[in-house]
């Protein structure tokens, strides 16, 4: 069943090089070329399909050095594609990443680790106790509509924290709100 | 005349090498028609080198001088568990290298263990040269599945310092699929069990027609053969000790003669049920009298003593298809490769784990030569007939803060693959970025096997924070770790110095070169 792959001529090494040039602009499916709501067993035949046409091995005993790094790049984004699109839950979360407004930023697909994970909580609330205690009463503040109360809070977080993005957010949008 | 490149099996205990002829994989023996070689290297006292089955022999006779199991040791760091254990019972003396790294002390010279391996590559080399009249250069070497990237690095110098063109270092258990289903034109999902003299592989694989897509594997470096050896040596040992008040273990010499017995007793005790044991004048006692052993070991006391190690395989087995997300009845076939499978409790347990006899009719000392010679002439000829779809066997993480890491790419993820990670500077004015690699499947940096510590600088040097890192991880077709890094708004690849690893310098190993081709290996025949 399986189509002979594409000859290595020419015309497949600008192809190649054309393709390795766009690969970070291309999602998980456009790599395998299979459709988002492709079944598993299509996904393995796409990355089978792929795998003859771009598997470093073919290539072995090529002499030149640019088609082969060609090569490395597109194979070595087809198995990150694969590994992706195989786990139905990686897949769902993946399709769900690229269908929103960060799409471009979302194109690989990185687990959030437990570390990445507390990181982001800590952004949200704080990673100093000071900051978290400002930063929880301007909530309350805000919540109560004490606008001017919650900017001195929020402007004490950040004497703590004075990267915390997600503090300078709510500062700002305090500081509009008493004006 | 085509160009040849050779499959070498480099084991713990044996090798075996194999070339492509005519299409079909075949063995090369030796002069002597052996078809596997002892992986033993001995020094001789007039500067003579055996290798294989003949340097066997001088384990008791020249002890010190001859090393043997090295692959136990390859690309492992001095301070680790297994070289304070084989300091413990190996004859040949282990010593404290640069860096953390492993020498053998030899008489007055230090070899590397890269160095020791590379002799058996050697042999292995001179083997197919002698069959075939003329040199070979290229070759595929393969390695178990579950080897880590320092003992692949090391097994890839090896080749080098043999003269060796080491076109792929091969997981064995993949070798072995693609022996079993090579111009076979099968569809079938299998199972390959791989119990080596040292080490423990087993490898979940989907064979199509010309597809080997390795599904997962597992494995345990320290569980193999020699284990069951060991098991035989502490049950004559206390039997001596219990009939002559006499510790055999407390001398390396008699250590020997015990383990030497032991194996002879495995192989009997498998083939013929029962093994009868006599060690002739393995020492004396108080008075001068030179005392035999003699005991007779039967396949139910076997079986008992080593029950918990065939035990451990299959909860490496369960872990295997776990991964590939199987249960053992989703499998059509199980092949069983190394020498200890032909034991009879590892057949049954086999059979009896799997559901299923294990595949008749492959040599379970050869089958991973020959795959690894098909992907050699497959390499040479890049026709792209047949293609592997391998894996990482090992999560690869990065150090953290307080002894811990973070996951970067996970094991059973097909390779070649990469994964970038942005890093910031936290200083100002900081000119080196530190980071430690490691592989294993804990969170705790302490109980993974550390790959090295990179440093990278000559990026800007700006204000904390200002300065964005891109540390790139990739590992390659050969299971190999690379670490690169760049600076994210210039695009400069900036230097990196890699501190703490156990591995060899371009120089040593090019030093290690010159003295391999000085080396003349002796080619006596084993008695």
């Amino acid at each position: 069943m399986s189509e002979p792959a594409q000859p290595i001529d020419d015309a497949f090494e600008i192809e190649a090089q054309a393709l390795a040039q766009i690969m970070d602009e291309l999602d998980y499916f456009q790599i395998l070329k299979v459709a988002p709501a492709a079944p598993p067993s299509e996904i393995k035949l796409a990355y089978y399909r792929e795998s003859r046409t771009y598997h470093p091995d073919r290539f072995y005993r090529l002499d030149t050095g640019d088609l082969k790094d060609a090569i490395g790049r597109i194979y070595k984004r087809i198995n990150e594609a694969y590994v992706c699109l195989r786990d139905d839950a990686r897949r769902t979360k993946y399709l769900a990443d690229i269908s929103g407004p960060d799409r471009q930023k979302k194109l690989r697909f990185v687990e959030a680790s437990e570390q990445e994970l507390k990181k982001d909580k800590e952004q949200e609330i704080g990673a100093t106790p000071q900051g978290r205690k400002f930063f929880m009463a301007g909530l309350q503040d805000f919540a109560a509509q004490r606008f001017a109360s919650a900017e001195r809070n929020f402007k004490m977080a950040l004497t703590y924290e004075p990267g915390n993005p997600n503090y300078k957010i709510k500062r700002d949008e305090a500081a509009r709100l008493v004006r | 005349m085509d160009e040849i490149a050779i499959g070498i099996d480099l084991g713990t205990s044996y090798s075996c090498v194999s070339i492509l002829e005519n299409g079909k994989p075949i063995v090369i023996p030796n002069e002597w028609g052996e078809r596997t070689h002892a992986s033993v290297v001995s020094f001789l006292e007039d500067g003579t080198v055996l290798v294989g089955n003949s340097a066997k022999r001088n384990i008791i006779t020249n002890a010190d001088n001859t090393v043997y199991s090295a692959k136990r040791l390859i690309g492992r760091f001095f301070f680790s568990d297994e070289v304070k254990k084989a300091q413990a019972v190996m004859p040949y003396k282990i010593i404290e290298g640069e860096n953390n790294s492993v020498r053998l002390q030899i008489r007055d010279a230090l070899f590397s263990l890269p160095e020791i391996s590379a002799l058996v590559l050697k042999e292995m080399k001179a083997i197919v040269e002698n069959y075939l009249g003329h040199e070979v250069t290229k070759a595929v070497v393969t390695v178990p599945a579950y080897f880590n990237d320092n003992q692949r690095q090391a097994t890839k110098d090896a080749g080098r310092i043999a003269g060796l063109e080491v076109l792929r270092i091969l997981n064995e258990p993949t070798a072995a699929a693609l022996s079993y289903g090579f111009g076979r034109d099968i569809t079938q999902r299998i199972a390959v069990y791989d119990l080596g003299g040292g080490t423990f592989d087993i490898s979940i694989l989907e064979i199509g027609k010309d597809v080997f897509e390795v599904l997962s594997t597992a494995g345990d470096t320290y569980l193999g053969g020699d284990d069951f050896d060991d098991r035989i040596m502490t049950w004559l040992a206390n039997l001596f000790m219990k009939q002559t008040g006499i510790d055999l273990r407390l001398n390396k010499y008699c250590l020997q003669m015990l383990k030497e017995a032991s194996e002879r007793a495995k192989i009997d005790v498998g083939r013929d049920g029962v093994a009868k044991v006599h060690i002739e004048g393995i020492c004396q006692d108080p008075s001068g009298k030179v005392m035999d052993l003699d005991a007779t070991l039967h396949e139910a006391e076997f079986n008992r003593m080593t029950m918990d190690l065939v035990q451990r395989t299959f909860k490496v087995c369960d872990e295997a298809l776990q991964s590939a997300r199987m249960t053992a009845s989703d499998l059509d076939a199980v092949i069983l490769v190394g020498g200890p499978t032909r034991l009879p409790i590892i057949r049954t347990s086999v059979k009896h784990y799997f559901q299923k006899a294990p595949m008749a009719g492959i040599d379970p000392d050869e089958v991973v030569a020959m795959g690894a010679s098909i992907q050699a002439r497959s390499l040479l000829d890049s026709k792209g007939e047949h293609f592997l779809l391998d894996v990482t066997p090992l999560t690869l993480r990065v150090g953290t803060v307080g002894g811990y890491t973070d996951k970067i790419i996970d094991k059973n993820t097909p390779i070649p693959i990469e994964r970038s990670k942005s890093y910031t500077t936290n200083r100002d004015g900081q000119e080196k970025v530190k980071i430690r690699v490691y592989q294993g499947e804990s969170n705790k940096a302490a109980e993974c096997e550390l790959l090295g510590e990179f440093e990278f600088s000559g990026f800007r040097i700006a204000y904390r924070g200002e300065v964005r890192i891109e540390v790139t991880f990739e590992i390659d077709t050969n299971g190999i770790v690379n670490v690169t890094a760049a600076d994210v708004e210039t695009g400069q690849k900036t230097s990196c110095t890699i501190h703490l690893s156990s591995g060899l310098t371009e120089q040593m190993i090019r030093s290690a070169q010159t003295k391999n081709a000085a080396t003349v290996l002796s080619r006596e025949a084993a008695a």
